[in-house]
């Protein structure tokens, strides 16, 4: 019974087993160290994970999730340079759980690494840590190669949040790559520019759905007059996915002047978009689509019933 | 390991929480942080880095009111409705209006909710009033990111011990019996106030696999939260209300329309037809499910063959890492896929959960129980539809009011004759030479439980499990035995599950009507608002057996218009039709 | 009334070559929700972990928190 607690044991007395002949009981060490969260440990971690074993390099980088600051950030950072790729995988995923922007001080000089899988970890770890120093690196990262770098370059930028920003982001959305452009579409959302809003409605014209879906549902944020007839248009997207987003944005903006076009679409085949077309239909409140919502009164899909049912209630109200 | 030692150490702390999963940490956080000088002792019968329902992780947070997208009024409706307005409200307000906060702390723990691309929350739409669905891309992180701040915060953690009973003493908590796992050894730990953090019933009814542990809760959750409680002289509320799931049949893991819905997958008969809503999980929904597997209809299937390609991908990359992540395997060791193919789906086996109902420890908005110094939270205190979220937020509750309660309290004598009585009952498999395993035990319960107990009830099937329970638990008390500390604790188990099949049977012969759908179909009632518009509450009666009252339910803070509830109704009415 | 013995086969299988449980290493026992696994001693005098109890949720921290890889959580046969 003398270890009924869990123990609070001496980093220094912990770290001894980091120099243990045996790979095992250096990778106990690093897992006794992690769980002990002092930060005291990081400096051994910060050791271990350059040990001559990949299990331990490893190991010791997934420790480092449990600690953050720049000693923490310098440490993964270097071992994005690891010869073992499970080494890299883990470095990566712990740098994306820093939380102290503090940390970003280790990252940002390594923002115009040369290779792909180091600066898209790079730019994946700085991204919710909002430095706005990363800006300029982020938009020069755009012009990589690897898709990879510049997906996670137009996340960082979206973050930012920055109006300046916005050339970047527009010229991203023309970029080869469907999941860049698609991405840049979503990150325009913060602008209150009408350039950015011109670019979405251009967005919607994009020979992939993804982007289109991407766009229409940004689209949603802005709302002009401008915003609502191309959303309009796009009601007659080929994808149902796209249809649908545009009908939640033309909801959400209140387009009353689209309701006798969404109200025909209750009768398309696809229980996903009937059930938010009635939803908005609802939210639009719009008389003359009564018709097409009681017919649907007693429909045989019981979402798009109850939202039919919804939406009549707010025609009545 | 495993052998059976003989041995009691006694210890004192002033806040003793029981059940290191979900709500527990949460509680212990919140108390240490109010009380700092506080001893708080955090105490789990497996180990805090992995235990509890989210062990492996939870992806997403299915019921977030985060300005903006839902009020703490249109919850609290939903919520109301939801259960068939049996629901006390205050409770339900309090935590919609201040889990935003937790959702905000748990974020700086390094627990990651979805954001769009500029970094706000990106909330799925999924019921229909509000907009509640918020996935957690790194949800498989959440139990190292909980244990970390437990690590920081230096909370005195206890692993495999598992509490058997409850100490009280002048009316008031007095501390809690426990006994080690692994050595069989005993720890009487007296404490201020106690928080109950045991997670759910999950091993009530036996799943159609037939394997013991194949249940849809995580199986470590086997009820001693309700069966302490109820020992303990505490109420328990509406445990008629059973939990009842969808599932993926045979793997018995969440189908995950919460992911799936809002993406476009949704559940469909075998003509592929959606015959249930897909937005809120209900016992009217599960009634239709029901339905439609015994009308011939069946059987059910989560359908996602209609989406996308890369909608698809994106699906299985949720559903595969995060929460069981072994549902992939499952698939891909029987072809199955999403992309072609319809998942096959079926119904749980019955549980009490609060997480998905509306069953469990009486408890008010502070997660207090009806015993002084007693709290309880998540899945075994019977704030409705709680998830995930409502555990870390409840749990929160309850560390800070036991912060406060310590404060004027000092530890409170309790009866030696007790610990005394529970040794013996512990240790009494131990003494055998030979005896009933409790494996077995415990699945004769079970399969009994499924036999007489699952919807719809039938007052002489109900009659006839109460008389087959009883024999068993005669078997139980006088032929039980163990050979080792490991199956000490699952005879344990199986004496908490058998009191929580007790429960079960009174509470669902008590309540004369029927209510929240397959929940508590009783075949011979409708639905009674004059007579059973209250809570039931069970407690321990003076012959030892379950005793009933009546509860009213709380003036509503928030009033549900006679239309809205017209609009619920009637919907019920269409959906019968469709059955047809 | 006496035991008999009753065989299962385990889902959860320890690659021994790669198990550091000699070296005092014990993650995958400690993180069992369950409690159902152990280490045992090897003809050879080594340790290695394994399942002890059939009693497997197939929820995955024994495999994912092995530092070395050497567990493999399977479906048990019953639902597989």
């Amino acid at each position: 019974m003398n270890d009924l607690f869990e123990d609070f044991d001496d980093i220094s007395e912990l770290a001894e087993g980091l120099d243990d002949p045996s790979v095992g009981t250096r990778i106990m060490a690093v897992i006794e160290l992690a769980d002990n969260a002092d930060p005291a440990a990081i400096p051994y971690l910060s050791k271990a994970i350059t040990d001559e074993d990949a299990g331990v390099r490893k190991q010791a980088a997934l420790a480092l999730t449990n600690f953050d600051g720049p000693e923490t950030a310098a440490a993964l950072v270097s071992a994005l340079k690891d010869s073992d790729s499970a080494v890299i995988e883990a470095a990566t995923v712990s740098l994306k759980e820093l939380k102290d922007p503090a940390s970003g001080d280790a990252i940002l000089p390594h923002l115009r690494d040369e290779d792909d899988i180091a600066l898209t970890a790079c730019l994946s770890g700085i991204k919710e840590l909002r430095r706005t120093e990363a800006m300029g690196p982020a938009i020069e990262a755009l012009q990589r190669a690897s898709v990879d770098v510049r997906v996670q370059a137009v996340g960082v930028i979206g973050w930012l949040q920055d109006e300046g920003s916005l050339p970047a982001l527009r010229s991203a959305t023309k970029d080869q790559d469907v999941l860049v452009r698609r991405t840049a579409l979503a990150a325009l959302g913060f602008s209150k520019s009408e350039h950015a809003e011109a670019t979405l409605i251009e967005g919607l014209s994009d020979p992939e759905w993804l982007a289109r879906e991407a766009a229409a549902e940004t689209l949603a944020k802005s709302g002009s007059a401008e915003s609502i007839s191309n959303l309009r248009a796009a009601l007659q997207d080929d994808f149902w996915q796209v249809r649908l987003k545009a009908v939640r944005s033309l909801g959400k903006l209140g387009a009353t002047e689209a309701a006798m076009e969404i109200g025909p679409m209750m009768d398309l085949p696809i229980p996903n978009l009937r059930k938010e077309c009635a939803a908005v239909l609802g939210e639009l409140a719009v008389q003359e689509t009564l018709p097409f919502l009681q017919k649907y009164e007693d429909d045989a899909d019981p979402d798009v019933r109850k939202n039919v049912r919804w939406a009549l209630g707010k025609l009545a109200a | 390991m495993d052998e059976i030692l003989d041995g009691l150490t006694q210890i004192d702390c002033d806040i003793l929480i029981i059940g290191g999963g979900t709500a527990g940490p949460m509680a212990a956080l919140k108390a240490k942080k109010a009380n700092p000088t506080a001893n708080v002792v955090l105490l789990d019968k497996a180990n805090v880095k992995r235990s509890g329902a989210i062990s492996m992780g939870m992806d997403g947070l299915n019921n977030s009111v985060i300005p903006g997208y839902a009020t703490p009024e249109q919850y609290t409706k939903e919520i109301t409705i939801a259960n068939d307005g049996i629901c006390d409200q205050s409770a339900v307000y309090r935590y919609a209006e201040e889990c935003f906060g937790i959702i905000q702390e748990l974020d700086s723990f390094g627990i990651r909710f979805q954001k769009d691309q500029n970094g706000e929350y990106d909330v799925k739409k999924v019921h229909h009033i509000g907009t509640y669905v918020l996935p957690m891309p790194n949800g498989d992180t959440v139990k190292k990111a909980l244990y970390r701040q437990l690590r920081k915060a230096r909370i005195n953690i206890i692993n495999r011990f598992m509490a058997t009973r409850l100490l009280t003493g002048e009316g008031r908590i007095a501390g809690a019996i426990c006994v080690n796992t692994r050595t069989a050894e005993f720890l009487v730990v007296r404490a201020k106030a106690v928080i109950m953090g045991l997670g759910a019933a999950g091993r009530l009814g036996l799943p159609t696999s037939g394997y013991l542990m194949g249940t849809y809760e995580n199986p470590t959750n086997s009820g001693e939260g309700y069966s302490m409680a109820y020992h303990a002289g505490a109420g328990l509320a509406n445990l008629e209300c059973y939990q009842i799931n969808p599932l993926i049949k045979d793997y018995n893991g969440p189908a995950c329309a919460y992911v799936a819905g809002p993406m476009g997958g949704y559940t469909a008969n075998a003509q592929g037809e959606r015959f249930i809503e897909c937005d809120y999980w209900s016992g009217q929904m599960m009634q239709e499910f029901f339905d439609e597997l015994q009308g011939g209809k069946g059987p059910v299937y989560l359908k996602l063959n209609h989406l996308a390609e890369e909608t698809v991908a994106e699906i299985e990359r949720v559903l595969h890492i995060v929460e069981r992540p072994t549902r992939g395997h499952f698939h891909a060791g029987r072809g199955t896929d999403y992309r072609k193919d319809m998942i096959e789906m079926h119904i749980s086996e019955i549980g009490f959960c609060s997480g998905h109902s509306a069953s469990g420890v009486f408890v008010d908005k502070h997660a207090r129980t009806t015993i002084p110094g007693l709290y309880a939270a998540g899945d075994m205190a019977n704030v409705p539809h709680n998830y995930m979220l409502g555990a870390f937020t409840n749990g929160a509750f309850a560390g800070m009011d036991a912060a406060e309660f310590i404060k004027d309290v000092d530890h409170v004598a309790f009866d030696q004759g007790e610990v005394d009585a529970e040794r013996t009952r512990v240790l009494a498999p131990t003494k055998r030479d030979d005896g009933i395993p409790p494996n077995q035990i415990e699945y004769k319960t079970r399969r009994l439980v499924n036999d007489y107990l699952q919807p719809p009830k039938v007052t002489a099937k109900m009659e006839l499990a109460q008389r087959r329970f009883e024999e068993v638990r005669d078997d139980m008390n006088q032929a039980m035995y163990v050979q080792d500390s490991h199956e000490l604790m699952r005879s344990l188990e199986a004496s908490a599950i058998m009191d929580c099949a007790d429960m079960a049977a009174a509470a669902s012969l008590y309540r004369t009507e029927s209510r929240w759908g397959l929940y508590h179909n009783r075949v011979e009632y409708e639905r009674d608002d004059e007579n059973w518009f209250c809570h039931t509450i069970l407690t321990k009666g003076e012959d030892g057996k379950p005793s009933h009252a009546k509860r009213a339910v709380e003036d509503y803070k928030v009033e549900i218009d006679d239309d809205e509830k017209d609009a619920y109704s009637k919907q019920r009415v269409g959906a019968t039709v469709a059955a047809e | 009334m006496p035991l008999a013995q009753l065989q299962t086969t385990v889902p959860v299988i320890v690659d021994d070559d790669l198990c550091i449980a000699d070296k005092g290493c014990t993650v995958c026992v400690d993180v069992c929700p369950l409690d159902v696994l152990r280490i045992a001693v090897k003809e050879d005098g080594t340790k290695t972990a394994y399942m002890k109890y059939d009693e497997c949720w197939y929820c995955m921290p024994c495999e994912t928190d092995c530092p070395t890889n050497a567990v493999t959580v399977n479906l048990p046969f019953l639902l597989k």
